[in-house]
């Protein structure tokens, strides 16, 4: 009895403290005047810029993503080593992650060239905070298909090609969705590394987070706006995630053991 | 007939496989688990590379060939059947069914997905989707292995016809002997790497080369000391019985006697058969309308028949007797 | 002083004021965002503003007690050592393809450097502007490092990183009157030790700091 009541009252609060800070947000302000906040120009150009920025380092991710997380999939001698090279982002601090960018990409960093400053590198820096997401959730996807049934399409004819795309991407479809919505909500929600790498200018770098950063000084209320179109967003994302059945990976699970 | 020539070597954990095999019509490998059966099919489809030796069909060098560009149709003993895909695109997926769902009597399953069927659906639609693909060879991995023992004598005597059908060079791996005897031509026995004896499975029974061929195929296997007394061989077994055996040998040997030629009697009764055992009746089974009946050391197989008669199933000492033109003698 | 005190200042103090009062905890960053901050009940004992406007605004809320002007400053343009877009004079930054980085408006120094563009008829300089930085360290940062071809800070700020950027002197006429004011959050825990050091900070020790680093005399 003792123990049901502490696992009970633990998850509350842990559920509670997870939930409360994004619930607040939209019972601070209320949804007329949330509303009309997002008619601020401030607000609409930010949001294009996010979308924008998000589109294209999403694209990115998933393009040069999979192929990596195809050749990660496998064993080799310094995989090891190699994946944790390809995690490392995701533990720096996006700060971090930005100055590795201006000395990588600056104009006085390893490869000179002129991506400061623009909206390339909003997208460099989405992409190199969110990309690792996606790979590690790819690669664990890629794992996760029978080498078996790998196996059978190859001795059925099929060259490794046309094997990845009959069989392992169908197979592998759940995770990698669900590695790429993470990736694309974390990339939202980037900040670090953007304000450092990209700068802060409005309707070209400014994203909704650095927006709601330099509204936040400005006019609360439209800070708050912004963050409620992030946590909307974010929130819309993960739900198309958790609800689309045809994606979900237990059917297959259970269905590849004989 | 086009034959499937595999002559190579392959470091596997703790031996090294090698073997030289011509497969000309059904061969069957069977062995022990993890003596590198199923290593050697998977050499044989392209999905491992030999370390030495090469892999060649009807003259032509399959070796640097990818799996893809091998005409091979490789079973696995999971079936490894796409579960995305319903049994009708599964078959469908290296070539066109043409009558091959019909034939494997899975027509009706087109639209099932796999996970919906049963083992022996599955089977068949792996067996089928091989099939579509108009191989030259067939590898079968344990073919019988993932069905429960009802299904599978049924299975069995199908896929026996299926073989005979078909007429490909096939290769067939499995653990059970039975299941070989029944289903190929020839029967290899693999032991850690290395083919201990190749034969037609009533040549494995009557000549099995070594101990372990003997006790793999069924037979009695007892050890003892061989020496030359007369025109026999006089075996001392372990608890100080002697039995006699037409064959030739000194020192340790195997002895090998099966269960079909001991016979049990109540009484002794004197004839020409030289080697008796006299033991309690531990166990009686029956196997279909024969009964297998465990005296002391050995398994003796009689009709139900005379099992009634001599009231085994009420234990007891009997008489096993057996003559030395049936015992074998084997090295261990 | 026993009582350790909790100050907001402006990012340009981030040197010169632990330098003058070395233990207590600080909090440097773009005087807008700390107004913010105390706005939503940030737990400052004082607050120091590179501009008057901004602390005068909390005292008209209550927020904080009557601010008191305690050292000016000037704007200076910087550009990096190896001046890769050449600039020379501070109209060169209106040039076509110059990245030029200021603060963002409501950040003091971002009002500042509008003004200065505005007296001196740049005003389209602005169309240079490849980021709106949050404080003024940011915008010294990215010219330091090279990846900026100019910017606006103040000249306290150009002495810290001597070396790696070069100075343009804006003439006196065209520079606002850059005030800095002090005051003690209403909400302080420690009010009369936070007075305490607001009267130290005006005293003749750390004036003579304040002028050592750079700074000008409040007049």
């Amino acid at each position: 009895m003792i123990r049901r009541i502490v696992v009970f009252g633990a998850s509350f609060v842990g559920i509670g403290f997870l939930v409360l800070p994004v619930v607040a947000i939209f019972a601070r302000v209320p949804p007329g005047r949330l509303v009309s906040q997002l008619g601020n120009g401030a607000v609409t150009d930010a949001l294009r810029v996010s979308v924008e920025t998000s589109a294209v380092a999403q694209a990115l991710v998933l393009l040069v993503g999979t192929p990596t997380a195809v050749v990660l999939a496998r064993r080799f001698p310094g995989r090891e080593l190699l994946v944790a090279l390809v995690e490392l982002p995701l533990v720096l601090p996006p700060a971090v992650a930005g100055i590795g960018l201006f000395a990588a990409f600056g104009r006085f960093g390893l490869l000179h060239t002129s991506i400061p400053f623009t909206k390339l590198a909003v997208v460099f820096a989405v992409a190199l905070v969110s990309g690792p997401l996606y790979v590690r959730a790819a690669i664990a996807a890629f794992e996760g298909v029978d080498e078996n049934i790998v196996a059978a399409s190859r001795t059925l004819g099929a060259g490794p090609t046309r094997t990845f795309f009959r069989v392992v991407l169908p197979l592998a479809r759940a995770g990698l969705a669900a590695g790429a919505a993470l990736a694309l909500a974390r990339g939202l929600g980037e900040f670090g590394a953007t304000i450092m790498f990209a700068g802060s200018l409005r309707g070209v770098t400014e994203t909704l987070p650095l927006a709601v950063y330099s509204e936040f000084n400005v006019n609360f209320d439209t800070a708050l706006a912004i963050s409620a179109l992030l946590v909307a967003l974010s929130a819309a994302l993960l739900i198309a995630l958790k609800w689309r059945p045809s994606l979900s990976i237990s059917r297959f699970r259970f269905a590849a053991s004989s | 007939m086009a034959t499937l020539a595999l002559d190579f070597a392959l470091p596997l954990r703790g031996f090294e496989l090698s073997l030289a095999l011509d497969v000309e019509r059904t061969v069957a490998l069977v062995g022990p688990s993890r003596a590198g059966k199923s290593t050697e099919q998977r050499v044989a489809a392209g999905l491992a590379r030999p370390a030495r030796g090469s892999v060649r069909f009807d003259g032509e060098d399959w070796t640097p060939l990818p799996p893809e560009r091998r005409s091979v149709g490789l079973v696995f003993q999971d079936y490894a059947l796409f579960p995305h895909l319903d049994v009708r695109r599964n078959v469908a997926y290296a070539g066109e069914p043409d009558g091959l769902l019909e034939r494997l009597r899975i027509a009706h399953l087109a639209r099932a997905k796999p996970a919906e069927l049963s083992g022996g659906e599955r089977q068949r639609v792996a067996l089928a989707r091989a099939l579509a693909r108009r191989p030259k060879v067939l590898l079968l991995d344990e073919p019988l292995a993932a069905l429960d023992a009802h299904t599978k004598a049924e299975v069995r005597h199908e896929l026996a016809e299926l073989l005979r059908e078909l007429r490909l060079p096939t290769l067939l791996v499995t653990h059970d002997y039975e299941d070989a005897a029944a289903l190929a031509d020839e029967v290899g026995v693999l032991v850690d790497g290395g083919l201990r004896q190749l034969a037609a499975p009533s040549e494995l029974v009557a000549q099995p080369r070594d101990g372990f061929v003997a006790s793999f195929t069924g037979a009695n296997l007892l050890h003892g000391e061989a020496h030359a007394t007369g025109g026999l061989t006089q075996v001392q077994l372990g608890d100080g019985t002697c039995v006699y055996s037409t064959d030739h040998a000194t020192g340790p040997v195997g002895v090998v006697v099966y269960p079909w030629d001991v016979s049990l009697a109540r009484e002794h009764a004197d004839d020409s058969a030289l080697n008796v055992l006299r033991a309690e009746v531990t166990s009686v089974v029956e196997v279909g309308n024969r009964v297998r009946v465990r005296v002391g050391p050995l398994t003796a197989e009689v009709t139900a028949a005379s099992a009634q008669r001599l009231g085994l199933r009420d234990g007891g000492r009997v008489y096993a007797t057996f003559k030395a033109t049936g015992t074998r003698l084997v090295p261990l | 002083m026993n009582v350790l005190l909790t100050i907001f200042a402006a990012a340009s103090l981030t040197n010169v004021f632990p330098h003058i009062a070395p233990k207590e905890h600080y909090s440097f960053a773009g005087s807008n965002a700390l107004a913010a901050q105390i706005q939503q009940g940030a737990p400052a004992d004082v607050f120091a503003s590179a501009n008057t406007s901004i602390p005068f605004q909390l005292y008209d809320q209550g927020l904080v007690e009557k601010p008191v002007l305690f050292t000016r400053n000037q704007l200076v343009l910087i550009v990096p050592r190896s001046n890769p877009a050449n600039i020379h004079s501070v109209a060169d930054v209106a040039k076509p393809g110059v990245k030029l980085v200021v603060a963002a408006t409501g950040v003091p120094v971002g009002d500042y450097t509008r003004t200065v563009l505005k007296n001196m008829n740049l005003g389209n300089a602005l169309n240079n502007v490849v980021s709106n930085e949050t404080d003024v360290r940011e915008v010294l940062a990215k010219v330091a490092l090279g990846e900026a071809d100019a910017g606006f800070v103040y000249v306290t700020d150009a002495r810290t990183v001597r070396g790696k950027v070069a100075t343009i002197g804006i003439r006196w006429a065209a520079q606002p009157r850059v005030s800095y004011a002090v005051a003690v959050v209403s909400t302080s825990r420690h009010k009369a030790a936070a007075r305490a050091w607001v009267k130290a900070l005006l005293g003749k020790t750390a004036q003579a700091k304040l002028r050592a680093a750079g700074f000008l005399p409040v007049k």
